[in-house]
């Protein structure tokens, strides 16, 4: 089969895995806000909305301010803010935490179109110029190493703030005193809460994490990859961070692997002008690898003991 | 309590209606005043082309000719029944579809309301299989999309024979959006008349499927520049000037499409055009001169509604010569582009 | 509604009232922090909400035809009342459907695929098999999701997206240059033959008029009473039965229901394809009786997670899918009229739906009651919710055994 071929040939070129690494990052930051947040116990399955909700924000700040970094700051506050939606909801209100995340979702989808409408009209809201965009950098020297040199060194300013986030989550999560508790919080929260951590503190910082990184994501998608808004920008990829958040079984490095695949799957998708296999069945591919991959090689994924328990202190 | 509770509920409910009743705004409108309606395709009107277009023809309308014109952006293929139906019914004297995709929707909108007077471009009226109804209600507006791609395939064609390439790879590319006639018509152009100037040439094409988010077409363009392509020509609406933006990043050269994408990015060196807006306020103008006619109405070379422009760049004297010599040669009918993508 | 019987609320009121109580003041509470929403954004909410009504008919000020929007919000209702069962079901059951979208794309592909290749064959015979291929297909592509839960512990969360986009994708490839494209068409299959779709109840002629319209105009088909049907045959499934005991049983506890000798794998896997059937089924609905043929719409369809909503409104009971069905189907038929008459987008209609869902998760309704004087204190969400069931509170208990 030629296609196959055209996908092999493909795998040995460092712009397939330049991009692969670039879209992955798409995955990565809300997954490893997501990891964050149900690590402490509260399901997150909202880092869509949070996301598209950066993305959203990014290009109205940036058209304002003409300043790519504080329109970042301003799309994390406000993935952060949805996320503080989701917290108190869920953990003040002790709703459940799937319901929550969903409406987190819808919210956003609706509430960036229509304010978009509010705030541009009918001609819609516009491009962002090339000089307030997220820059691309190659980092110099290490840029030169052939073939890895381009696909690790020659990204958008975010990746390497995604790569730095990859190696702090899992430090901090599984090396640190505060990760440890965190994560004690997630499992007993009875216990952990005996023991005098402040259960629903640590959980509210964790989603608001969570909510920071995945408007961080929305930032890099509107303001570094394009330069506007469109309505569901996001496309699915707050959901794909979940699957990858359980394919990598909670963990940081795992989700990681899983975002590569994602990432893999998407890029070879934007090579069809090379591949000889209908677009349209390369679409399928990620979805289909992570499918097979979850039934015969993940095994049973089983998150934080009391993650999706909304904690009532006393009760167990 | 539960007597209370709903009591509450009913003042609450009794109120919201009185409000609601009393409130609202009415419709405007001298009764003489025509009444356009636009219905945009899924595209939206932020895609700086397509629907963008329709969308300046309608205003150009609205001060030149005093009519009334109101937009309805569709946001899925759901809506395109429902949104011309929605102007059909309250008596608009023209209701415009923009897209290919709405034809089947104009096909049967336009026979519920025979009194109804409706355009559509890129198509005609046709019923579920896309057969053309020859409705004499509906004004059918065509483009020879494949007059525009061909004009900038030469021109990269040319600036590649003639090593005025940035690397003179004599590679070219282009980005399509879905696999639909008016994009695979620009693309047909685009191959055959860089071939003509260029044999060497080799002419990439990807598609995005998606005329929305810049990530993709970006994503595909890259992938065309990484094999080496000097010319992206983007095909694919609003996602497109994601593969503007790729060309600009990697310091190469690209083409807009439909409107005049000189503003869209620094790279764009010419945009093949499609006067859109023309044949909508061409439209418009035959209901307010009570000389509607339906049936086809092809627009392209031979009534400038199809052709290029030049931006951002100083084309080199004799290549402009060529063009126009290739321009000439497409109206008066000797040459003739495809409209297939081989 | 309370969180057991003995606090449940001592007044004389048929308690199917109460039961109302908190879906009709979680849909008050989104209408108002709606219209907050509306007025802060610098528009008018009395346009939005005028707008919004005339999806059922009322006060249509842009001079549509209140019997046309009437019409077109049936036709959005219908698909949403199956689609809404088939998250209902797995609710019961403890698990998550967010792949009713997927199943039902699969049901329309299956429908058409039959009515394409059988279309010679009577209506009375093509009509059934379409929907019975339908729900096989929805079926089959849940139960993927099913057997992977109850066999490797797949997240069914994961799995059914996943599943969505595939489906999607198929849709695509199946009518953009594939298979299923009609020679001559782009992004479209051929349409289905007569006698393979469902009758409307307005004689589909351009020339007899009602109401001031053609007759075509009005889209409103049998397909309605399908659902209904459906509708019924879900709550006399989960209460009548053997099998919806069980997967009660399942969703209040699985240690439980194994002490009890039921069988948590197989009721898994049997309540996704049950569930996946009836989302096939709103898909093949769609096909037999509105669009007769696969096209573009479908590239972005959002029945299958507005039919989320539908379910968590309706609390998981028939009547409650069906009323909420409703609500969601008007609101979107008067979201474009809304935004035609009052240049709103109609995305607002999904914040009112968010808005509706988190004071349902959240008892908002219980919350701000308790802040009102006067008032009966609320009931309490019971604190020791199982995961596997936790929107249904006592509130959303089923009617008495009459129902």
């Amino acid at each position: 089969m030629s296609g196959l071929g055209d996908i092999g040939h493909l795998l040995l070129t460092a712009n397939l895995w330049q991009l692969t690494l670039a879209s992955a990052v798409l995955f990565l930051l809300p997954a490893l806000g997501g990891v964050t947040s149900e690590r402490s116990g509260v399901v997150n399955i909202a880092m869509e909305g949070m996301m598209l909700t950066g993305a959203f924000f990014a290009v109205v700040a940036d058209l304002k301010l003409h300043n790519p970094w504080l329109s970042t700051l301003v799309a994390m506050l406000a993935g952060g803010l949805m996320a503080l939606i989701h917290a108190v909801v869920s953990i003040r209100f002790r709703a459940d935490q799937i319901v929550s995340g969903i409406a987190i979702n819808i919210f956003a989808a609706g509430l960036t179109v229509f304010l978009a409408n509010r705030i541009y009209g009918v001609p819609g809201v516009g491009h962002v110029g090339d000089s307030e965009l997220l820059p691309n950098i190659n980092i110099p020297v290490l840029d030169q190493i052939p073939f890895l040199g381009q696909v690790v060194f020659q990204q958008n300013v975010i990746v390497y703030v995604a790569l730095i986030v990859l190696v702090l989550t899992q430090v901090v999560l599984f090396r640190t005193r505060l990760g440890l508790r965190i994560r004690a919080v997630g499992e007993h929260p009875q216990a952990a809460d005996t023991a005098g951590i402040n259960v629903f503190r640590l959980r509210y910082g964790s989603v608001l994490v969570s909510g920071l990184l995945s408007g961080l994501a929305g930032a890099y998608l509107a303001i570094g990859i394009s330069n506007t808004f469109v309505p569901n920008i996001t496309a699915g990829r707050g959901y794909i961070a979940l699957a990858a958040m359980i394919f990598g079984k909670w963990t940081p490095y795992g989700a990681f692997v899983a975002c590569l695949i994602f990432g893999l799957g998407f890029a070879i998708f934007a090579n069809n002008s090379f591949i000889h296999i209908s677009a349209y069945l390369l679409n399928m591919l990620p979805y289909i690898i992570t499918l097979v991959v979850l039934a015969g090689v993940v095994g049973r994924s089983t998150p934080p003991a009391a993650d999706g328990l909304p904690y009532v202190p006393g009760s167990e | 309590m539960g007597h209370m509770r709903l009591r509450v509920l009913g003042v609450v409910a009794a109120a919201l209606m009185l409000a609601v009743a009393c409130g609202g705004s009415t419709g405007g409108g001298n009764a003489k005043q025509i009444k356009v309606g636009l219905v945009t395709d899924t595209g939206g009107l932020n895609d700086k082309s397509f629907n963008h277009l329709a969308y300046v023809g309608l205003q150009s309308a609205i001060s030149k000719l005093g009519v009334k014109g109101d937009v309805i952006e569709s946001k899925t293929g759901d809506d395109y029944v429902p949104n011309l139906t929605n102007f059909a019914q309250k008596g608009y004297d023209l209701v415009i579809g923009n897209g290919f995709l709405m034809q089947p929707a104009i096909g049967t909108v336009a026979a519920q309301f025979p009194n109804i007077k409706f355009a559509i471009v890129d198509g005609a009226g046709t019923d579920a299989k896309f057969n053309d109804l020859k409705q004499t209600n509906v004004m059918d507006l065509f483009f020879k999309e494949q007059e525009s791609g061909a004009l900038v395939g030469a021109i990269a064609g040319l600036l590649e024979k003639q090593g005025k390439a940035p690397k003179n790879t004599h590679v070219i590319s282009a980005v399509g959006g879905i696999k639909i006639p008016p994009v695979d018509h620009y693309l047909a152009g685009y191959q055959w008349a860089a071939k003509i100037y260029d044999p060497s040439i080799k002419v990439l094409i990807g598609y995005s499927n998606d005329f929305n988010a810049t990530d993709k077409c970006k994503a595909v363009a890259n992938s065309q520049i990484g094999q080496g392509s000097e010319f992206v020509f983007q095909v694919a609406g609003g996602c497109g000037v994601g593969a503007l933006q790729a060309a600009g990043q990697a310091h190469v050269y690209s083409f807009g499409v439909d409107a005049d994408q000189k503003d869209a990015d620094p790279s764009v060196i010419a945009s093949a055009l499609k006067k859109v807006d023309v044949a909508v306020y061409d439209a418009i103008k035959s209901v307010v001169d009570g000389k509607f006619t339906g049936g086809a109405n092809r627009f392209s070379l031979a009534n400038d509604a199809t052709g290029y422009q030049v931006d951002n760049f100083s084309l080199p004297a004799d290549i402009k010569t060529e063009i126009d010599n290739l321009a000439a040669a497409m109206k008066s009918g000797s040459k003739t582009p495809p409209d297939v993508v081989s | 509604m309370g969180a057991g019987k003995a606090s449940r609320p001592r007044f004389g009121i048929v308690p199917r009232f109460t039961g109302l109580a908190v879906p009709v003041g979680s849909v008050l509470f989104a209408f108002v922090a709606g219209g907050l929403i509306v007025l802060i954004s610098g528009a008018n909410p009395i346009d939005a909400y005028q707008g919004l009504l005339c999806g059922v008919g009322l006060l249509c000020a842009g001079g549509e035809n209140p019997a046309l929007e009437i019409s077109n919000t049936i036709v959005f209702v219908t698909p949403l009342i199956t689609a809404g069962v088939a998250v209902a079901i797995p609710f019961r059951a403890g698990l998550f459907n967010i792949g009713a979208e997927g199943q039902l794309l699969v049901g329309t592909v299956a429908c058409l695929v039959v009515g394409l290749k059988l279309g010679s064959l009577p209506g009375i015979l093509l009509v059934p098999l379409e929907l019975i291929a339908g729900m096989a297909a929805g079926a089959a592509w849940a139960g993927i999701a099913g057997v992977l839960k109850a066999t490797v512990g797949a997240h069914e969360v994961v799995t059914t997206i996943m599943l969505n986009y595939v489906a999607q994708y198929l849709v695509q490839y199946l009518i953009i240059g594939g298979p299923l494209q009609a020679p001559g068409a782009f992004s479209a299959s051929s349409p289905i033959s007569v006698n393979g779709r469902l009758p409307t109840f307005f004689p589909a002629s351009n020339s007899l008029i009602v109401l001031g319209l053609p007759s075509s105009v009005y889209r409103v088909h049998t397909g309605l009473i399908i659902a209904l049907v459906a509708a019924a045959v879900f709550a006399f499934l989960l209460w009548r039965t053997s099998l919806g005991y069980e997967i009660r049983a399942v969703g209040q506890s699985q240690k439980a229901a194994r002490y009890a000798g039921v069988s948590v794998p197989r009721t898994i896997i049997v309540t996704m394809l049950i569930a996946g059937a009836f989302a096939g089924l709103a898909g093949a609905i769609q096909i037999a009786g509105v669009d007769k043929q696969l096209t573009d719409k479908y590239f972005n369809d959002t029945t299958g997670f507005d039919a989320i909503a539908v379910a968590l409104l309706g609390l998981g009971s028939a009547v409650g899918i069906v009323l909420a069905a409703v609500l969601f189907g008007a609101l979107h038929a008067g979201g474009a009229v809304m935004q035609s008459d009052a240049g709103l987008s109609s995305n607002l209609v999904l914040v009112l739906q968010a808005l509706i869902l988190f004071s349902i998760a959240g008892n908002f309704v219980g919350q701000i009651s308790r802040l009102i004087p006067g008032l009966r204190p609320p009931p309490t969400l019971p604190s020791e919710l199982p995961p596997a069931a936790p929107l249904m509170t006592e509130a959303a208990a089923p009617p008495p055994e009459t129902a």
